[in-house]
């Protein structure tokens, strides 16, 4: 399956993943997914679906027993963390996604380590883009409020330019106003072209907003679909929705 | 009151000394998470080279001092990448008693090399400077200036550089570190290679107040790593913090308690340092 996305201009591939944290811990039993270019896929999924762990997977934090990783034509299956960020892997987590202790500025700047002649250009663009990061650049991350500390980490995610953007739980302790702020942010972001592929509680919300969706089941694909047929399938809303 | 500002006075300058070492110390826990107690072999071995850079070849003492840095950096690489870095999955305890053991080799080493003879610089003897009833002697005004020198640098170094704020990046949280394409294991040869020389550096100066001997490094160990504590594990302000309070405690404890209970207020900083704010004065993460 995911071969032929490519095939078709996918950018990334997920075929057959298996993955886990310990020796015999097994979190993800197979799983499949691609994102095509200009496309929001969201991965939604009851607590322990694997959700959070296949997004580590692809960017590299938890290694790939079995199955492939496929990016723009390049198997980066065996790549660690580093190597896929240098592929154009740009992995924003739920935890721990800001340096606290350094200032917004210093955030950005290390952010685009790899790539230090653009670290200024990158930096303008994005304050620019969000103002309330300009106006913090002194601000140590760890006194931002939780809203503010995403976007922080989302800016960080762009300033190597990355070909794909993984957010996982972006909205994750955000009050509802936050939240609906920071899904603005992704729309525009993805309407610039930049494609992303997330994992969110607010399931609803984020299949109404993503081209596709995926619906994962204990480590393995359930469901897949245009998010908002998804969002409006009955049985989804009831499994997964309350609704 | 003389009695207690002269007191002051000494304990800011052997602070100074002892907060070079402890830079290196807390730079190298902050980045790879153990303490490195071969630390005391690197201050050793910095103070031999600078020796007999200074004795043996005439330089002056800022030369020697460079020499010495690099020299104990790339030592401390060549031995953290043959012994510590294969141990660093088997957790902190592990290389921390390793470090114990290549503290003890590498001291054997000097020894081997340049015996067990007391040896000291050869600087053109001044007398102290006066200040009403205050005496100051002025190598040690030099050590202090070179030491603030020191500490400026690595400051600079890590506010401005590139590579230094990568080092607090990879500090603060490696996995996000490696997540924004930084090589933790890049930034920890370049830490290792600053812990290290710095750890010489602060031999040297050490030595440049006294005499050294293969024990030099040993001798202040203890310092060092209450300095740390003191100002909190892995923080480099902290450990700078924490090396002038212990000084100033040690040279005030000195006019109540005979001289031979000096090192003891070291253990005594830690163990109401660890009871009472376990992360140290300006540390973080709790202990």
């Amino acid at each position: 399956m995911a071969n032929g996305d490519l095939a078709n201009g996918g950018l990334l591939a997920v075929d057959g993943v298996v993955a886990g944290y310990g020796a015999a811990e097994q979190i993800l039993k197979g799983c499949s997914l691609h994102v095509g270019a200009g496309e929001i896929v969201s991965i939604i999924g009851p607590n322990g679906a694997g959700k959070s762990t296949l997004l580590k997977t692809i960017a590299g934090l938890v290694s790939a027993r079995e199955g492939a990783i496929v990016l723009n034509g390049a198997d980066v299956t065996s790549e660690g963390a580093l190597g896929r960020a240098r592929h154009g892997i740009g992995f924003v987590p739920q935890e721990r996604n800001v340096f606290g202790a350094m200032t917004v500025a210093e955030n950005l700047e290390i952010s685009g380590f790899q790539d230090p002649g653009k670290v200024r250009e990158r930096s303008e663009e994005l304050y620019a883009r969000y103002p309330m990061l300009a106006s913090k650049r002194r601000a140590l991350a760890r006194t931002l409020s939780g809203g503010q500390r995403q976007i922080l980490a989302m800016a960080m995610g762009l300033m190597n330019a990355p070909a794909l953007l993984l957010l996982d739980e972006p909205t994750a302790g955000l009050s509802p106003k936050a939240a609906e702020e920071l899904f603005e942010a992704i729309v525009a972001l993805n309407k610039g072209g930049l494609p992303i592929l997330m994992v969110e509680q607010h399931a609803l919300e984020a299949l109404e907003i993503s081209t596709r969706g995926y619906v994962l089941v204990s480590g393995r694909n359930s469901r897949e679909g245009s998010g908002p047929a998804l969002a409006a399938d009955p049985e989804i809303r009831r499994l997964f929705l309350g609704g | 009151m003389t009695l207690l500002l002269q007191a002051l006075i000494n304990g800011l300058m052997t602070g100074a000394l002892i907060a070079v070492p402890a830079i290196g110390f807390s730079a190298i826990f902050a980045v790879l998470r153990y303490p490195n107690f071969a630390i005391a072999s690197y201050a050793t071995i910095g103070a031999f080279v600078a020796w007999w850079a200074n004795a043996g070849l005439g330089l002056p003492v800022v030369p020697a001092l460079a020499i010495a840095f690099a020299v104990t950096g790339v030592v401390g690489v060549v031995a953290e990448e043959i012994s510590l870095k294969r141990l660093r999955d088997n957790g902190a305890l592990i290389v921390a008693i390793a470090s114990i053991a290549l503290n003890l080799v590498l001291e054997n080493i000097v020894r081997f090399i340049f015996g067990n003879d007391m040896k000291g610089y050869d600087l053109p003897l001044a007398r102290d400077l006066r200040f009403g009833e205050l005496r100051i002697g002025p190598q040690q005004l030099q050590s202090l200036a070179l030491a603030a020198i020191i500490m400026a640098a690595m400051f600079l170094f890590l506010r401005y550089t590139r590579f230094g704020k990568a080092m607090r990046a990879v500090a603060d949280n490696p996995d996000l570190a490696r997540l924004k394409g930084i090589d933790p294991a890049r930034i920890a040869i370049v830490t290792v290679f600053l812990g290290a020389g710095l750890s010489g550096v602060g031999g040297v100066l050490i030595g440049l107040d006294t005499s050294i001997d293969p024990l030099t490094g040993y001798r202040v160990l203890l310092s060092v790593f209450a300095a740390a504590v003191l100002g909190g594990l892995g923080s480099i302000p902290g450990a700078v913090v924490g090396a002038l309070a212990l000084g100033v405690a040690e040279e005030l404890a000195l006019i109540v308690t005979p001289a031979t209970y000096r090192t003891a207020v070291g253990f005594v900083a830690i163990l109401i340092m660890l009871t009472f704010r376990p992360r140290g004065i300006l540390g973080e993460r709790a202990a």
